[in-house]
C-alpha cells in the first residue's frame, strides 16, 4: 500500500499512468471508495483526497477524511448500546447512523443461559457482521468461524474519546496509518486502548491522569494534523509530564 | 425521533471519578470559562459567539408596527431563539425540545423582562407607531453551555445594533435611511449576563460553564443572571438536588465576578470593531444621538 502525495478533486480523471502497475495481470482494478468507473475506461474521482494505490491487490482508492460514518462490514466499531430486545441488544454507532442490532447470541461461549447481560449506555467493542443500504447494520462481538471473541466484548472503565474518521482509521492500520504516538507513549507506561471506525477511541490507562493523557495526545495528533517529528515532540511532552 | 445521545456509562463513572480527583477533562480549573470568543458581522446588530465548541449567532433586526393597545409608549421586543439540526441531532426545526424552551424563558427573564432595554425608546408615536426589535438567536453548534453562549451574545448584538433615526411632524413620520442620517444606538440600561452552575456530588462540587457532556452527568443547575453592577436579575433552578444557601451565595460572588470579566470582554470587543468602522474619523460628527 502506497499513499502518493497526489491530492485529487471531485470530478478529476485518473490517468492510467498513476493506476497501480500489477505482478499478475490477470487481476482485475479493484476500484475503492472515492472512485467511480465510467465505461469504457474512465476512472473520475467523487471526492477530494490523497490518492492511494496497492500494487500487489491491483487496488486504487481515495484516501479522505469524511465527517459521516457509513457502516461497512468488517468494520470495528465501538458501539452504544441503546436497549435490549427479545434476542437482541439495540445498538448506537453514532447519532446520526440508523441503530445496528447486536445479537444476544453474538458473544464468546453465549447461550441463552449465559448470555452478558448489558445495560443502557454501556459500551461494546464489535464487528460490523454485515451492512446492507436497506438494512439496519448487525454487529457481532465473535468470528464466526472459530468462536473465539478476539478481543471484542463489553468495554469496561476507561472512558471514550471522539477522534475523526481519518484518525480511525489510520490508526486501526498500523504501521502503515502513520500514527506513532500510542506506540511511543505505551513504551513507558501501560494502557488498554480500543479503536472504533465510527470515530471514537476508548483509553483506559488505570487511573484518571494516565487516560486523560493519552487520550488527549490522540485528540492533538488529529486536531492538528501531526506528522512523525510533531507526534514524537507530543510524546516526549507527555511522558515528561507523567 | 431522534434524541439526544446520552454519555455512556463509562464517560459517567470516569467524569465523576475526575471530579472527585479535582480534575475536570478539558483540565480548566472549576471556575474556569471555556476560550470565549466574539465577533461581529458587517451589518449592525450580528453577534457570533464562540464558547469553546459552542457556537451562537444572534441577530437584531428592526420594523415599524402599531405599539400593543396596553402599552402605548412602549416599542416591541422580542427575542427568538431556533436550535437548528446541525447543531446537534436531538435538534428539530418545529419540535421544541424542553431545554429550547428553557433557554427561551431564561432569556426572556433575563433580558427583557430585568428592563435591559428601554423599550420606551422604541415608541415613535404614541399609541399609533413603534419600532419592533426583534433578536434571532441562532445555535450553530452545540457543545453545552448554550444559556449562556446566547445570553452574551443577545446582549453583545443589542448593543452592537444601531436602529435608523426617525423625525417626526405631527402624525407623520419619517423613516430616514442611512444614507440620510447616521443610525443611531440603543438605549440600554444595564447588561444583565448569565451564568450556569453545575452541581455534583449534592453540592459537593460545582462547576462554571460545564461542557456537553459534563452537563449529562450533573445533578442540578443554577443559572444566577446579573449585571456589572453587582444587581442580581435571576437566579433560576429547575428542581433537582437541593443547594445549601451558603453555596448559592458563594455562586451568585462568583457569577458577580464572571459577569465583570465578560463584560469588560464584550466592551473591548465593540470598542475594536466601533474603530473598525470609525474610518475617516468622522463617527463623532456624524452621530445623530442625543446626548442625555
Amino acid at each position: 500500500m502506497s499513499v502518493s502525495a497526489t491530492i485529487i478533486l471531485p470530478g478529476d480523471e485518473i490517468p492510467s499512468s498513476t493506476l497501480p502497475q500489477p505482478t499478475n495481470k490477470k487481476k482485475p482494478l479493484t476500484l475503492g471508495p472515492g472512485l467511480r468507473h465510467i465505461p469504457p475506461d474512465t476512472i473520475v474521482t467523487t471526492v477530494a483526497g490523497a490518492l492511494a494505490t496497492d500494487t500487489k491487490k491491483n487496488a486504487v482508492w481515495v484516501e479522505y477524511n469524511s465527517g459521516r460514518y457509513l457502516p461497512s462490514a468488517g468494520d470495528l466499531v465501538i458501539a452504544t448500546v441503546n436497549n435490549s430486545a427479545a434476542e437482541n441488544f439495540n445498538c448506537i454507532l453514532t447519532p446520526n447512523t440508523p441503530p445496528a442490532t447486536l445479537p444476544h447470541l453474538a458473544f464468546e461461549g453465549a447461550t441463552r443461559k449465559t448470555r452478558p447481560q448489558l445495560y443502557p449506555n454501556s459500551l461494546v467493542y464489535a464487528r460490523i457482521f454485515n451492512a446492507g443500504k436497506e438494512s439496519s447494520p448487525e454487529l457481532t462481538c465473535v468470528d464466526p468461524s472459530t468462536g473465539k471473541s478476539d478481543g471484542l466484548g463489553p468495554l469496561k472503565g476507561g472512558t471514550v474519546f471522539q477522534i475523526s474518521l481519518g484518525m480511525a482509521r489510520r490508526l486501526l492500520a498500523g504501521r502503515k496509518g502513520g500514527v506513532i504516538v500510542l506506540e511511543g507513549l505505551s513504551e513507558k507506561v501501560g494502557f488498554e486502548v480500543a479503536i472504533g471506525r465510527n470515530g471514537m477511541l476508548w483509553v483506559d490507562g488505570g487511573n484518571i491522569k494516565t487516560t486523560l493523557v493519552i487520550g488527549k495526545a490522540v485528540q492533538e495528533v488529529d486536531e492538528q494534523a501531526l506528522g512523525e517529528k510533531g507526534q514524537k515532540k507530543v510524546v516526549e511532552r507527555v511522558l515528561r509530564g507523567l | 425521533m431522534p434524541r439526544e445521545v446520552e454519555v455512556s456509562v463509562n464517560e459517567r463513572a470516569f467524569i465523576q471519578q475526575a471530579l472527585q480527583e479535582n480534575v475536570r477533562l478539558d483540565g480548566r480549573a472549576f471556575d474556569a470559562f471555556r476560550p470565549l470568543e466574539l465577533t461581529f458581522g458587517d451589518e449592525y446588530g450580528v453577534a457570533d459567539v464562540q464558547l469553546g465548541k459552542t457556537r451562537v449567532i444572534a441577530r437584531i433586526s428592526v420594523d415599524v408596527t402599531a405599539p400593543l393597545p396596553e402599552r402605548k409608549f412602549d416599542g416591541i421586543f422580542q427575542i427568538v431563539a431556533e436550535f437548528s439540526p446541525m447543531a446537534s441531532p436531538a435538534f428539530e426545526v418545529g419540535r421544541p425540545t424542553d431545554a429550547e424552551v428553557i433557554l427561551s424563558r431564561i432569556l426572556e427573564k433575563a433580558i427583557r423582562r430585568s428592563n435591559a432595554l428601554d423599550t420606551e425608546s422604541l415608541c415613535i408615536i404614541a399609541g399609533l407607531k413603534c419600532f419592533a426589535l426583534r433578536a434571532d438567536v441562532h445555535i450553530i453548534d452545540h457543545d453545552g453551555g448554550l444559556i449562556d453562549a446566547s445570553c452574551i451574545a443577545v446582549m453583545a448584538a443589542l448593543q452592537h445594533f444601531r436602529r435608523p433615526d426617525v423625525v417626526v411632524e405631527g402624525e407623520k413620520a419619517t423613516i430616514l435611511s442611512v444614507r440620510e442620517r447616521e443610525p443611531i444606538p440603543l438605549s440600554i440600561l444595564h447588561q444583565p449576563l448569565c451564568v450556569t452552575f453545575s452541581c455534583y456530588e449534592d453540592g459537593e462540587r460545582i462547576l462554571i460553564d460545564a461542557n456537553l457532556a459534563e452537563e449529562q452527568v450533573r445533578q442540578e443547575e443554577v443559572i444566577v443572571t446579573m449585571n456589572r453592577h453587582g444587581e442580581v436579575c435571576q437566579v433560576a433552578k429547575y428542581g433537582g438536588a437541593t443547594v445549601e444557601p451558603l453555596a448559592l451565595l458563594n455562586c451568585i460572588n462568583m457569577a458577580s465576578q464572571k459577569v465583570k470579566e465578560i463584560s469588560k470582554f464584550i466592551q473591548t470587543k465593540l470598542e475594536e470593531d466601533a474603530k473598525k468602522r470609525d474610518a475617516g474619523g468622522l463617527m463623532a460628527e456624524l452621530s445623530a444621538e442625543n446626548e442625555r
